[in-house]
């Protein structure tokens, strides 16, 4: 039994729903048909993924878009056959710029050029593992602070390990707050400077060992961007506890998307447990690509055809049970271990990456259409 | 024409849910058979290769599978341990200084460290050498990340040519990046779907590689190719069963998007694509990688 309704009160009465799960279930679909469905009942909607692969873009039938909302025309919609009851927006954020952004709302000038500057900087906006995921929260609020109402569906990143994001404030707060930093600047900071002579305990044995590791230098310059970035601290913490605030906040759900393939389905109920256990609430857990049994009926209908036909018929028949019967098992397993409701939708014909296509993955996330 | 088994290093990549772990799976076993040392790694996963192949999981150590088979999960805290060893020599020292606090929590926000130490500690395989000089490793697979981490993953000895000033890491990483970019050692293989959007993210990947990574890649995996089944002429015959010619005709439409997806990526990557055949079992284990194995078999080639 698929158990829609779960999703037709999300979206009618959620600020914030967040779609995750394992890397190619279907989860930017998912995501977009949510919001799709949201503005077609008359809710303002925006859809907001970090996907580095553009498939959101595509999905709305738009080549791409930056880092700012973009509101999907409505000629988009009537080629669809569609009509808007409210405003839908999608946004694709782009990392650096995010990151930008973030530093030069929070800094001076003056420190906002010296990071910008630093070489680490680079490294840190695009590279650094889990900035993708922190930023995606914090453009999140930033998000859910200048809109007044309406919904906003994020679409998380494919990590490696899918809670990556819920330590991301955390790991941030971390990084921000860090003793190292804190410990090595102290001296620069009491003479009235930020940042400059990390190595004022250079003859340090610990810091002499480290260096051979790290190269002198590196050390140097990177102590000197953790400085400039240290007097970020209090604005970074503050909006990283928001942050934090806001994804456990009660008008904030989260949506599981898997496919009921086995190999997915371990990775995804310790993932459900895990947000439970930190305190984060799951709206649905929605089985996408779910293949239908083929009823007896067709099989009859098979032994009546020639030979040749009856034996390529029958071959299709039996590879769609084996796929209907590996599904079920799967999705027994799931009602067992998971006790958050199940969304059910089943596999289509074709790939889904218009806007007709969402509109019928839609459907059945909401219960209009029966698996 | 060159084949897998030419290579020493090979690299599986391939966007998440394409089956890019059964292939290297799939591959690792048949390296083994052709009588190849070989070490397939995991990149800080949760472990599915040494299941997949029907053996316990296998953590951070090397572990023996089977005849010429070893399989290690690499994790950062461990690769980092050996990377750092290997520079300081001393565990003492290592312990004086890397479990000291205040380095720990100033040593994570070196970029790309964690990537850094896991490639290196996957190249390092590629090089190391028993007593005599010999390698140990006739092969070495990497069930690398998936598409947006593979990216990252590779990039580092660049992002860190391109970071760090002189110094040990910058010297690792210009020895990880000439590995890595040398056709005669690294063979890269994509893995993917006949979808349109698995197909438009492995052909943007390949760009990437390409242009700002300078990898080469040696061919693509096509993976759950369904060849045609129904011809036109068999159709008009099953137009009294509405329900069967539906049937049929979704056959076609996947066999038609696995022809057309094949002929996007040959024309977009510019090398091989091998087919595997969508494989029906309700679970997959040991015979269907097998399966997998035999029809990679074109790719990996033969042992003379």
């Amino acid at each position: 039994m698929s158990n829609p309704e779960v999703l037709k009160e999300a979206l009618a009465g959620l600020e914030v729903l967040v779609c995750v799960g394992p890397g190619g279930v279907g989860k930017t679909t998912v995501s977009a048909s949510l919001a799709l469905q949201a503005s077609l009942v008359g809710r303002d909607a925006m859809v907001c993924t970090i996907d580095p692969a553009r498939r959101l873009a595509n999905s709305l039938g738009l080549k791409a878009f930056g880092n700012v909302e973009t509101r999907i025309p409505d000629a988009i919609f009537e080629a669809a056959g569609l009509r808007p009851g409210a405003p839908l927006h999608a946004m694709m954020l782009d990392m650096k710029r995010s990151w930008d952004d973030l530093i030069g709302r929070t800094a001076s000038p003056e420190v906002r050029d010296r990071i910008f500057a630093n070489r680490f900087y680079k490294a840190l906006s695009t590279a650094l593992a889990g900035s993708q995921e922190y930023i995606a929260m914090e453009k999140l609020w930033e998000l859910r602070r200048s809109r007044d109402s309406g919904l906003i569906v994020l679409d998380t990143p494919p990590t490696s390990h899918a809670l990556d994001f819920l330590d991301a404030p955390d790991r941030l707060l971390a990084f921000m707050d860090n003793e190292a930093a804190r410990f090595f600047l102290t001296p620069a900071r009491r003479a009235g400077k930020v940042g400059v002579k990390l190595f004022s305990l250079g003859s340090s044995f610990v810091l002499k060992q480290l260096s051979r590791v790290a190269g002198a230098q590196t050390l140097e310059e990177l102590g000197a961007f953790l400085g400039a970035l240290s007097s970020l601290n209090e604005g970074f913490s503050e909006r990283a506890r928001a942050v934090k605030a806001l994804l456990a906040d009660e008008k904030t759900g989260f949506v599981l998307v898997t496919t009921p393939a086995a190999e997915r389905l371990d990775e995804l109920i310790s993932f459900h447990a895990q947000l439970v256990r930190t305190g984060h609430r799951p709206v649905a857990v929605v089985v996408n690509r779910t293949h239908r049994m083929p009823d007896a009926e067709l099989w009859l209908q098979a032994a009546a055809l020639d030979d040749e036909l009856r034996a390529a018929v029958e071959r299709t028949l039996s590879e769609a049970r084996l796929l209907a019967e590996r599904d079920e098992a799967g999705i027994a397993l799931l009602r067992q271990k998971v006790d958050t409701p199940l969304v059910i939708v089943p596999r289509f014909g074709s790939d889904v990456h218009d806007l007709s296509a969402l509109a019928q993955t839609a459907a059945y996330l909401v219960g209009d259409r029966a698996p | 024409m060159s084949y897998l088994l030419d290579k020493r290093l090979w690299l599986v990549s391939g966007k998440g849910g394409v089956g890019k772990s059964t292939t290297a799976a799939a591959m690792a076993l048949a390296a083994a058979r052709a009588g190849r040392r070989t070490l397939i790694c995991e990149v800080n996963a949760d472990e599915r290769i040494a299941p997949l192949l029907g053996h316990a999981p296998v953590g951070p150590e090397v572990t023996p599978l089977e005849e010429n088979l070893w399989a290690v999960n690499l994790r950062p805290a461990e690769a980092m341990r050996e990377y750092v060893l290997m520079t300081l020599k001393l565990e003492a020292l290592y312990k004086a200084v890397f479990e000291n606090r205040l380095v720990r929590s100033f040593v994570r926000f070196i970029p790309s460290l964690q990537e850094l130490v896991l490639l290196g500690k996957a190249t390092w395989h590629v090089r190391e050498t028993d007593r005599a000089g010999r390698p140990v490793w006739d092969t070495v697979i990497v069930d690398a990340p998936s598409t947006g981490h593979f990216v990252t993953f590779v990039s580092v000895p660049q992002v860190l040519l391109d970071t760090v000033p002189p110094g040990p890491i910058r010297r690792d990483a210009e020895v990880m990046r000439a590995l890595l970019v040398d056709e005669a050692v690294t063979g890269t293989v994509l893995v993917t779907l006949p979808e349109e959007l698995p197909v438009n993210e492995t052909l943007e990947l390949a760009e990437t590689l390409r242009n700002q990574v300078n990898l080469p890649i040696m061919a693509g995996v096509l993976n759950t190719f369904v060849p045609p089944r129904f011809d036109d002429a068999m159709m008009p015959r099953l137009s009294r069963w509405p329900r069967l010619e539906e049937l049929a005709k979704r056959h076609q439409e996947d066999s038609a998007r696995s022809a057309s997806s094949l002929a996007r990526l040959e024309e977009g990557l510019q090398v091989p694509v091998h087919l595997v055949p969508r494989i029906f079992s309700p679970r997959f284990g040991r015979p269907e990688l097998e399966a997998v194995a035999k029809a990679l078999a074109p790719l990996i080639g033969r042992s003379p």
